[in-house]
């Protein structure tokens, strides 16, 4: 305290001089921050829709596809997988990770629940790329009777390398 | 030696490049639009519909015609006819899409995906 009440003056010299450098310690403790905001990002960015595609699907590739369309507010979507057995040949239907079903007829009310939330609706098909038609055929008359017009189907544009 | 920062940001890197190289590989999922008839006044159309029908094996075919067989995956033929007709009567005909019930799903996408490239507005299934 002494030293800064009359160091103005000309004092500079002595006062200025850097003490000899160290090493900073290691703090850990902005480290885990770092790591805490880093983890709040990215699970605020991931959407539920990630969780609701089943990987055991293999989508067929179609290579003038358009580019998948981000939801806007107030519309709605429901992600429906179709998987294939190829050891049986048939067919299954998943919804929202619900157990597996073969014909679309729990489709109708749900279609109905989700329309009366979100007028502009659609929904999205992802289906293997070996299912029968006639699985196809349950869910689009189920949607055509319940009143949803746009359909969607997924697919990739490139084969996989495996 | 105490803590170097360095070698650490070195593995920053390798970390980095190493998840660029794997999310650079992955399949992005696409999506191919159509729309039913249903609920906004699904009345008979005045102009005939092009159908297009998808057999079992995988063969396309339009009015008892062939237009793809079923090694085809590119469907030249039939995109050319429908480049053809939607430049003659324009792109508000809808496309019927027939297919079998036992067409596998890939041909389907394959029909869809040549409509699109072609310039096919109006697609729905029957």
């Amino acid at each position: 305290m002494s030293g800064s009440a009359h160091g103005r003056g000309g004092g500079k010299k002595a006062e200025t001089r850097l003490p000899p450098e160290e090493d900073p310690e290691f703090q850990i403790a902005p480290m885990i921050d770092i790591l805490l905001v880093l983890l709040v990002f990215f699970m605020s960015i991931s959407s539920t829709e990630v969780l609701q595609t089943n990987e055991n699907v293999r989508l067929p590739v179609a290579k003038d596809s358009k580019e998948k369309k981000k939801l806007a507010a107030g519309e709605g979507q429901l992600l429906i997988n179709v998987l294939w057995n190829s050891n049986t040949n048939s067919g299954a239907i998943e919804i929202d990770g619900q157990p597996a079903f073969e014909r679309a007829d729990q489709l109708g009310p749900i279609l109905v629940t989700k329309l009366a939330a979100t007028p502009e609706f659609r929904v999205l098909v992802r289906a293997d790329k070996e299912v029968r038609y006639e699985y196809l055929r349950t869910i689009l008359s189920a949607a055509g009777a319940n009143g949803v017009s746009n359909v969607t189907f997924s697919v990739v544009d490139k084969e996989e390398s495996k | 030696m105490g803590f170097q920062i360095a070698p650490m940001i070195d593995v920053v890197f390798v970390l980095m490049i190493f998840f660029m190289a794997s999310a650079g590989a992955k399949v992005v999922e696409k999506e191919l639009n159509m729309s039913l008839p249903a609920g906004k006044g699904a009345g008979g159309s005045a102009v005939t519909p092009i159908i297009i029908d998808i057999a079992g094996d995988g063969t396309i075919s339009m009015n008892s015609q062939n237009y793809g067989a079923p090694a085809d995956r590119s469907l030249g033929t039939l995109r050319d006819w429908l480049k053809n007709a939607i430049e003659s009567f324009g792109d508000k005909d809808p496309v019927i899409i027939r297919p079998a019930p036992d067409a596998r799903h890939e041909r389907i996408i394959d029909v869809l995906n040549a409509a699109s490239a072609s310039g096919v507005k109006n697609l729905t299934f029957n």
